[in-house]
């Protein structure tokens, strides 16, 4: 063990400490203004200078230096080194490689997200169908049993509206209170939806059937009062839009939470983290779907354009949702499955 | 030979330079008042942004339509708005910034558990969760958050469940600005310097131990000062027989000065050694 060191403490750091304010100008200045502000002198010269002051850092630590002295080099080398080194997902690729996620790559990544979690979506599916054709069903059967599911308050207007019908524009203000309410409400519920499905899964599992449930319950009272028609060509628009999201939103929350339940040959923190990951463009990709559905509840579900066109509309937006879903951005066989085993070693 | 790890929140990472450097991880409390502090920004923001298209919309027009129209817009508009701030203003900011501006006021920053920025993925999944803690009482805009603060209290490193799914923490980045060395004041007086040993060894506890309390020295009361100072200036004593010096506290002084400023040597560590003091 060296025990002596030939510079005291004030000779080092009066030596040094030009470098290190160097350094700790151009930390702060990333931090303030971002990585793009430094010109190209100043980025050439981060890396030698946060080389010398993990030196430095070495040299005082070795040499007891005074604690303060330590802490201000720790202090430095901790903000130089998040000035220099980027999140893992930027470190992770090669140079030359496509380096900014392009439009393209989201709208693959989003249906391959899906498929890789096919499970999953299905088990979300037959959660949220299973309940909504049992509500609507028993609704239209017996109305009275909707009233267990849904306030009385909450269905009198409901049906009042839909008897009535779209002979009238309700006005664009309205629409678009309806558009952001929307967005607000249903993005909102998709996001928990999912979120709460770290709990095993039991979050999105109940969010899936009570919104199933729910929606059945509300299209069969509105159906039995004879504005079945009315309700059918409202919803049909943005229907496949919207329940979809919820269902992919659900998808992914149970994903999250069988990662939990069964880790395979990973911790439970790491399969946890791995599959977090992986339905994050599940996530984005539902948010968006409800964006537009937001857009085509507000402006088009309520407007006066007859009916036969919103229902002709409606089955076209069912068949490009669907499309999109099972076959855009499809790879080859082989790197969709490779995919998803690094996803999902359990399945 | 590293000395036991201090009861301490602090977490070490190592970067590819093999430099071991310390992040001091933020506690629930401070987090807490980011939090508030965020969201009363986000508030306030909201009711300018309201007042204003309140503003705009009563001045669109006399015509009945025109100004209904306007306020339903204004009303969509308010709704997106506090989309935003539920589920897009921490995301977003945390992944451009790697802090809120909440976060930035009370010196706290978003990093990975390998010390790095955390990116916008990272961003997104932690806030995300946000619902994921608040629960049971899912509808306390985060404020009341069970799961949260059990997480907290279970991980070593303070982790909510979304910084765990993401593998995020919290610390806090205000920098120390570098503390000039322990200086002697009064200087060494001539009949001082006549007791005081030509060559000072001291470890690095000792040293440790003497430079926080002199640094501390001018903020304590004079009679605490001195207790403190007992504490180690017997065993001193007992090394450096002939040295005499005013009181307990100026001694530890003299003999730190000593121990740095000339010849530099650190002492072995004695073989019996005192008890620690923590």
């Amino acid at each position: 063990m060296a025990l002596t060191s030939a510079v005291t403490e004030g000779a080092f750091t009066a030596r040094r400490q030009g470098d290190w304010d160097r350094l700790d100008a151009l930390a702060r200045k990333v931090q303030a203004r971002g990585v793009r502000q430094l010109a190209p002198g100043e980025v050439a010269s981060v890396s030698p200078l946060y080389l010398d002051v993990c030196a430095d850092l070495s040299r005082a630590r070795a040499a007891r230096y005074s604690a303060p002295l330590v802490d201000y080099l720790e202090g430095l080398t901790a903000a130089a080194h998040s000035v220099l080194y980027g999140s893992q997902a930027r470190g992770g690729r090669v140079a030359g490689a496509a380096s900014r996620p392009s439009l393209r790559a989201a709208f693959d990544a989003f249906p391959r997200a899906v498929r890789r979690h096919r499970t999953a979506m299905l088990v979300s599916a037959v959660l949220f169908f299973v309940p909504f054709v049992g509500g609507l069903v028993l609704t239209l059967l017996d109305p009275a049993f909707a009233l267990n599911v849904v306030p009385e308050s909450m269905l009198r207007p409901l049906v009042h509206a839909y008897q009535e019908g779209f002979a009238e524009d309700r006005g664009a203000g309205l629409d678009a209170t309806m558009a952001g309410f929307y967005v607000h409400n249903n993005v909102g519920i998709a996001l928990r939806c999912f979120a709460t499905g770290l709990a095993l899964g039991v979050g999105s599992a109940f969010y899936l059937v009570e919104n199933g449930l729910t929606t059945g319950a509300i299209m069969g009272y509105v159906g039995a009062q004879g504005a079945g028609g009315n309700i059918f060509t409202f919803v049909v628009g943005h229907g496949s839009l919207e329940l979809g999201a919820i269902v992919l939103a659900g998808g992914a929350g149970l994903a999250l939470g069988w990662s939990l339940v069964a880790p395979g040959s990973r911790t439970r923190l790491a399969s946890l983290q791995a599959t977090a990951r992986s339905v994050m463009p599940v996530v984005f990709g539902a948010s968006v779907m409800l964006f537009m559905a937001a857009a085509v509840e507000g402006f088009w579900s309520a407007s006066s354009v007859p009916s036969p066109v919103k229902r002709l509309v409606g089955g076209a937006m069912f068949l490009t949702v669907v499309t999109y879903v099972l076959l855009a951005g499809r790879g080859s066989a082989k790197a969709e499955a490779l995919e998803r085993a690094e996803a999902a070693p359990w399945t | 030979m590293q000395p036991p790890a201090p009861l301490d929140t602090d977490v070490a990472i190592e970067t590819p330079e093999h430099i071991v450097f310390r992040h001091r991880v933020a506690g629930p409390a401070r987090r807490f008042f980011a939090y508030l502090l965020d969201l009363l920004i986000c508030y306030s923001a909201l009711a300018a942004l309201g007042a204003l298209l309140l503003l705009l919309s009563a001045g669109a027009g006399q015509v009945l339509h025109a100004a209904r129209d306007a306020f339903g817009a204004a009303a969509g508009v308010m709704l997106v708005a506090l989309f935003a701030i539920q589920w897009v203003y921490f995301a977003a900011l945390e992944g451009w910034r790697g802090a809120t501006p909440g976060k930035s006021l009370l010196g706290l920053r978003v990093v990975t558990t390998t010390g790095r920025p955390i990116g916008y993925l990272a961003a997104a999944l932690r806030n995300l969760l946000r619902a994921a803690d608040a629960l049971p009482l899912a509808y306390t805009a985060g404020l009341v958050s069970i799961a949260g603060l059990t997480s907290m209290a279970a991980t070593r490193r303070f982790q909510r469940l979304g910084d765990l799914v993401a593998g995020t923490l919290v610390v806090v980045s205000g920098r120390v600005q570098a503390a000039a060395p322990v200086a002697l004041s009064p200087p060494a007086q001539l009949d001082e310097l006549e007791s005081l040993p030509d060559e000072v060894r001291l470890d690095a506890e000792e040293r440790l131990a003497i430079e926080l309390f002199l640094r501390r020295r001018s903020r304590l009361g004079r009679a605490r000062e001195l207790e403190l100072a007992m504490m180690i200036a017997p065993m001193l004593r007992a090394r450096y027989a002939g040295f005499r010096a005013a009181d307990p506290s100026r001694a530890l002084a003299l003999l730190y000065d000593r121990a740095t400023r000339a010849g530099r040597r650190d002492s072995l560590p004695p073989s019996i050694r005192p008890p620690p003091w923590r």
